[in-house]
């Protein structure tokens, strides 16, 4: 009995106009000036950064040339589905002509707006996320006509309610227990739903044509994603901010564009790779990072202080659905008729995916996989094991991954954090102690 | 050869100057508000203690949460690296070493040639280092120096929320209220900070000795608290305070050796 009980909005309270307005333009400024100094920090990292990197410095930015864009689409006619999670299908929202992009906030200012509906125990990404909302901060969640959100993590599954006030929702359940006979089939079905409402709200079906086009469109996306994640196996031909940032615009920017703008880069940087022109000195520590997903641009602080470190360190890999997860893997299609294609859709976001929110009597496997061969492909020195507060199934799988490193003889450091940047300096003295022990190792 | 380590902490700066690897001269000071200048004046002092100059002095090692301000130094280590180096050379049979300063513990788990494999830190809460200390003896009225005494004489400990300074303060204001004896209270301060530390010990894994570093570790009431938690002997070197300066002061040998 809904309609009895509601009055107003389910969580977020009664704001003034002009509260909404001040506060949005403060944070929109102040994250506008976040973006310039990652992108400034990046540079005086590397001085002698690729003229392609420039591009990605120009979508990074969520308030300008991107949002224009997309704002022209609109007003043409297009319609824009954001995402919360890997999960969505992104070929089928493409193959609707529908514009995808990830909503997700990494402001940290945002999440203390969100402190006042939620307790601070509550993972910020979400606090953030609301935080956003409030105060209409972000283009993409505004402009959104729906917003998938799988209901992943707790977090996330509350988010969906907390929004659904402001926005159309639309719920996707991934099974917990991916190897049971049964979860691939109740996929398909949320698969089946999702791809109901993206045709109604489009008004266009999802066609043997479109779709197969969308697939390829992708599967040229991940084959520039694993060209550039390649180019990291080596000595360091690219900083991993400035590959962090590659694979993070591909959430939101055009993704022919992105692919086609990230195989220009890596066409520099085999370049680079073949005149021993490196980002810095080969024998810097590598690092990888597993964990929270690092979302742009403040959750930029640890890689900062990774790279920006004395001793220095290089993030080669992540295991992270901010990075190095987004598009490694494609749409597999042994034949392109519309149950095929739809059959590989489906498993791909179901199977590939390493999310902890899975789990199983062997406990979540694949995770463990991907972790373990990275290590190896990458030659990792290094685990940082990046929790924010409130992360609860990244921070319950430490113990597991932990003894797994363990036994591969590979130090991990656990690096607990909010989104605030009053923990700077903490984080400066734990990075810069790992830093240090990864280098006396590799001198040993 | 000559080499010195200054260990900016965030309570006292202190300096330590090795010869060959045997200490010759430490000193110490509170860092106060000028942390640059104290520890310039405690270099200077212990220079003359040993009878040198700046220039015999062939490498200086900076480390603490003050490294920055550090006056001069040819390089710096993390108070970790330092931790575990000065715990290899204190005892050759550690390999771990906790230090408890002023507003930080740590706990660091290293091989036989005082390498850090591994470390925890629990930076987030004073509730486990000295200044919860302080807070809880001003909240008793008794002297800071007089508290592990006072505690030993506890039977039991009293129940506190020692999950946060200020929480654990009204406990403390209410526990007096209620005319609970001091030295029960004092030993569940005590109790409770050592839980703190044991935690981060097992995290870490337990193999060989451990030793206890730091400013905190001549406090008696915390000793003995710390013992009970781990269930075993805990090795406290001679001057505990100045173990940070010491590691940095072996790095910086190691260093200028290196160098030649």
């Amino acid at each position: 009995m809904a309609s009895e009980i509601e009055v107003g909005s389910k969580y977020i309270p009664e704001m003034s106009k002009k509260e909404i307005e001040e506060l949005g333009s403060s944070i929109k400024a102040a994250s506008i000036k976040v973006i310039e100094e990652n992108i400034e920090r990046m540079k005086k990292t590397w001085p002698n950064r690729p003229e392609a990197m420039e591009y990605f410095d120009e979508i990074s930015n969520f308030f300008g040339r991107r949002e224009k864009e997309i704002r022209e689409q609109k007003e043409a006619g297009k319609k824009l589905i954001g995402y919360s999670c890997m999960f969505a299908p992104i070929e089928l929202i493409l193959a609707a002509g529908a514009i995808p992009v990830r909503v997700g906030s990494g402001w940290y200012d945002a999440a203390k707006l969100g402190d006042r509906i939620m307790p601070v125990e509550v993972c910020p990404v979400i606090r953030s996320t609301v935080g956003a909302k409030m105060v209409n901060l972000s283009p993409y969640l505004e402009l959104s006509d729906a917003i998938i959100i799988p209901l992943t993590c707790d977090g996330r599954t509350k988010l969906s309610e907390i929004l659904s006030d402001f926005k159309t929702i639309w719920y996707m359940s991934p099974p917990r227990v991916k190897d049971d006979p049964q979860s691939l089939t109740l996929w398909k079905e949320e698969m089946q739903v999702i791809k109901g409402k993206i045709e109604e709200l489009t008004g266009n079906k999802i066609t043997r044509k479109n779709l197969r086009s969308s697939i390829e469109v992708m599967q040229k996306a991940t084959k520039a994603f694993r060209r550039l994640q390649d180019l990291r196996k080596g000595s360091p031909v690219i900083t991993g901010r400035d590959a962090m940032l590659v694979n993070q615009t591909s959430l939101w920017d055009d993704i022919k564009r992105w692919t086609q703008k990230t195989d220009e880069l890596c066409d520099e940087l085999e370049k680079r790779l073949e005149q021993k022109n490196w980002a810095c000195p080969p024998d810097t520590p590598r690092v990888m990072v597993t964990g929270t997903p690092m979302l742009w641009p403040d959750s930029w602080k640890v890689p900062n202080l990774i790279e920006e470190s004395n001793p220095q360190g290089v993030l080669v890999v992540d295991e992270q659905c901010s990075g190095d997860r987004i598009l490694y893997d494609p749409v597999g299609v042994d034949e392109w008729t519309m149950s095929d294609m739809f059959d590989a859709v489906s498993e791909r976001y179901l199977m590939a995916s390493t999310c902890p929110c899975f789990t199983s009597e062997h406990g979540n496997e694949d995770r463990v996989n991907w972790l373990m061969n990275r290590i190896k492909e990458y030659k990792v020195d290094g685990v940082i094991y990046y929790v924010v507060r409130g992360c609860i199934l990244y921070a319950m799988e430490y113990a597991r991954i932990k003894r797994i490193l363990d036994r591969m003889g590979l130090p991990v450091y656990y690096l607990d954090t909010e989104y605030t940047r009053e923990d700077v300096g903490q984080m400066k003295t734990r990075i810069e102690a790992f830093l240090e022990m990864l280098e006396a190792r590799i001198d040993i | 050869m000559l080499t010195a380590g200054i260990d900016m902490g965030t309570q006292r700066v202190k300096v330590v100057i090795l010869k060959d690897n045997q200490i010759l001269s430490r000193n110490q000071n509170f860092s106060g508000f000028e942390p640059t200048k104290a520890a310039e004046q405690a270099f200077e002092e212990a220079l003359q203690n040993a009878k040198l100059s700046r220039e015999d002095i062939q490498h200086v090692t900076a480390t603490g949460a003050g490294v920055e301000m550090a006056p001069f130094s040819d390089s710096t280590v993390s108070m970790m690296g330092a931790d575990a180096r000065a715990g290899a050379y204190f005892f050759s049979s550690a390999r771990t070493v906790i230090d408890v300063g002023a507003e930080e513990a740590r706990a660091v788990r290293f091989d036989e040639k005082g390498i850090m494999l591994d470390f925890v830190v629990n930076a987030r809460c004073a509730a486990g280092a000295g200044t919860f200390i302080e807070a809880m003896a001003r909240a008793l009225e008794v002297e800071l120096d007089d508290m592990g005494s006072l505690s030993l004489k506890a039977e039991r400990a009293s129940p506190i929320n020692a999950s946060c300074v200020i929480f654990a303060e009204s406990d403390v204001v209410s526990l007096i209220h209620r005319e609970e004896p001091k030295p029960e209270i004092a030993r569940a301060i005590f109790d409770a900070m050592a839980e703190r530390v044991s935690s981060m010990v097992y995290r870490l894994g337990i193999n060989q000795d451990i030793t206890l570093v730091g400013g905190v570790a001549k406090d008696v009431g915390f000793i003995a608290s710390l013992k009970r938690r781990l269930g075993m002997e805990i090795l406290i070197p001679e001057e505990p305070l100045f173990a940070g300066a010491v590691g940095a002061a072996l790095i910086a040998a190691k260093r200028a050796g290196r160098r030649q």
